[in-house]
């Protein structure tokens, strides 16, 4: 029957019925969607509903109707600060994280394979170490006694010992480190990827060494720079073990605010609205990639058409 | 070959540059590995005598590291298990069928590993609180399978993708059936995979804080969760030498999943290590 069924293309609602039917029936679709099925809903119960009643919470009025207070509150005081602190936060450590990736990352790529391999060990092991035992670890080390202050002050460097804890030169520290194995991963698989010998061209034809990194090696690595910035700055986000350990009180980010929120002052529908204005920065910052990523295919396209 | 040839100048500052940076990354374990001997629990780096002490007192009367201890690994064994299933029979849907609005499931799947965590937790905590469900083993594992599982799909369908479906076919059409494919055929090829793809569901629980700390009672508390809160409000030196055993936790996991990778030979097997969801969300969508 289904051989002697006219071609597909006929739109009418009947044929369309029929074609989906059909879809449906054949032994691979099936086969998938039961393979699928466990955890389509197990995503759904435990990640879609759960985040979907966050968000109708957080636009939740005490009388039950819908408002939105919750995030007029988030805007206002003390709240906005702490989402400004977060911002700049995480400006300054994907920034951080990116320059220093960058230079890791390129030495790496011009290592030989051995030795290159071992440096990926060092930096994909404490990738996969709990981030708060790195913390801890960064406690140690910058405490007023720690290794880092004693190193300094033995070389007399001038001003040491430094406060390093509980302010946001400790919390951007602490935070790069988590960050930074993303960012050399993302970029090193770029850098692997370049032909070397354009910069050799580039050379042969003149060009100095900071003219081929500028206009060369830099527009090259462009799109992992943009994948790697945005990307650790989303983590950064709603990042919370580091800042709540190595911070002050200056340095208190959404999460904590969140985590306050919920377990000291019981205050749900607030931490709700918090919750989503971190969602929508994320997708807002998903969105920012997926049309930088086209804008970069459109120029490259256009560059080699003409 | 034609290269452009680095200066001397240049290689030196790079090498210094390059080792400082992976010094900067692997100080912070190295510094609670070595005081975690020393008998100054707190700084003294590197310590003037060594004692095995802060081990010893871990397993000391009326210490709560035990308890915590085991919670986390009753937590982690569960995640591994639901996290396999889920990860075995999704990589199955997106590598080996037709699968409608494929795209979607896809994301679907990856979407835990951007979504910021104190979403998720907070989601999780407004799902069990209603329930009572809160400090319940099972409840925590459930909340760990969300961010356990795209890790075991990543893994198993690149697994899946190294597996030459023609194997399984030939076997099909002398008779077998699709169990007994799945069985005899599927499984021991794609062994190293699910190692690697319970390995890391494994790690990722064991490590996990923040859905843990939202999920947690005052009685059910995981090691993450007891470190957390002894760095945060009270002095328990022995915290260092948890630590130093979570260190030498994932360090055995990585190696096992070395050697899994080792054993599995031949093959694509370049997806057991899952840096690739960071590499694969980025780049926006799945290259086919």
């Amino acid at each position: 029957m289904a051989v002697l069924a006219p071609a597909s293309g006929s739109a009418t609602p009947v044929a369309r019925r029929k074609r989906l039917g059909r879809t449906l029936s054949d032994r691979r679709t099936r086969f998938g969607l039961v393979n699928a099925a466990p955890v389509v809903v197990y995503l759904l119960i435990l990640f879609v509903y759960p985040i979907f009643s966050t968000l109708m919470l957080s636009l939740k009025g005490e009388d039950g109707g819908l408002t939105l207070h919750w995030y007029a509150d988030a805007f206002r005081g003390a709240n906005l600060e702490i989402l400004l602190t977060t911002l700049r936060i995480s400006a300054e450590t994907s920034l951080l994280a990116l320059v220093v990736g960058f230079a890791l990352a390129s030495a790496i790529s011009r290592l030989t394979p051995l030795w290159a391999g071992l440096a990926m060990l060092v930096v994909i092991v404490p990738h996969f170490i709990s981030a708060l035992v790195r913390t801890y670890g960064w406690i140690i080390l910058l405490g007023d006694n720690g290794v880092v202050n004693n190193v300094l002050t033995d070389l007399h460097f001038p001003g040491a010992p430094f406060q390093l804890l509980y302010n946001e030169t400790g919390v951007v520290i602490g935070t790069t480190a988590v960050m930074l194995p993303y960012t050399v991963l993302l970029l090193y698989a770029v850098m692997k990827g370049i032909d070397r010998r354009l910069l050799a061209a580039a050379a042969s034809m003149g060009a100095g060494r900071i003219t081929i990194f500028r206009r060369v090696y830099v527009p090259l690595v462009a799109p992992g720079l943009v994948n790697a910035g945005v990307l650790s700055f989303i983590l950064c986000l709603g990042y919370y073990l580091t800042p709540a350990l190595m911070g002050g009180e200056k340095q208190t980010m959404v999460a904590s605010l969140i985590d306050e929120q919920v377990m000291k002052q019981n205050q749900w529908n607030g931490a709700s609205a918090l919750g989503i204005i971190l969602l929508l920065l994320t997708f807002a910052g998903l969105l920012l990639l997926r049309l930088l990523k086209s804008a970069g295919e459109a120029l490259r396209n256009r560059g080699t058409a003409s | 070959m034609i290269e452009l040839r680095p200066t001397l100048a240049g290689r030196i500052t790079l090498t210094v540059l390059a080792t400082l940076i992976l010094l900067f990354l692997a100080l912070p374990i190295v510094v609670i590995v070595v005081t975690s001997f020393g008998k100054d629990a707190f700084g003294d780096f590197p310590p003037s005598a060594w004692t095995f002490g802060w081990y010893k007192q871990l397993f000391a009367d009326g210490s709560k590291w035990p308890a915590a201890l085991s919670l986390s690994a009753l937590v982690a064994a569960m995640t591994t298990v639901f996290s396999l299933v889920l990860g075995m029979t999704a990589a199955t849907a997106l590598v080996r069928s037709e699968l409608p609005l494929r795209s979607a499931v896809y994301g679907l799947v990856l979407a835990p590993l951007v979504i910021p965590q104190v979403v998720i937790a907070l989601g999780l905590f407004l799902l069990f609180e209603p329930a009572a469900m809160l400090g319940s083993p099972i409840a925590i594992a459930l909340g760990h399978t969300v961010l356990a599982s795209p890790i075991a799909v990543m893994i198993l369908m690149a697994t899946l993708k190294g597996i030459d479906e023609r194997l399984e076919d030939a076997a099909a059409s002398m008779g077998a059936g699709r169990l007994t494919v799945w069985r005899r055929v599927t499984l021991p090829l794609a062994l190293p995979g699910l190692v690697a793809a319970g390995i890391f569901s494994f790690i990722t629980s064991f490590d996990e804080f923040f859905i843990s700390q939202f999920l947690s009672s005052v009685d059910t508390v995981t090691l993450p969760v007891q470190v957390f809160n002894v760095l945060q409000y009270n002095v328990d030196p022995s915290v260092t030498a948890v630590s130093a055993i979570l260190i030498a936790v994932a360090v055995v996991a990585l190696a096992l999943v070395a050697v899994a990778r080792r054993l599995g030979g031949s093959g694509r097997q370049d997806g057991l290590l899952p840096t690739e969801p960071a590499v694969g969300l980025s780049a926006g969508s799945e290259t086919p």
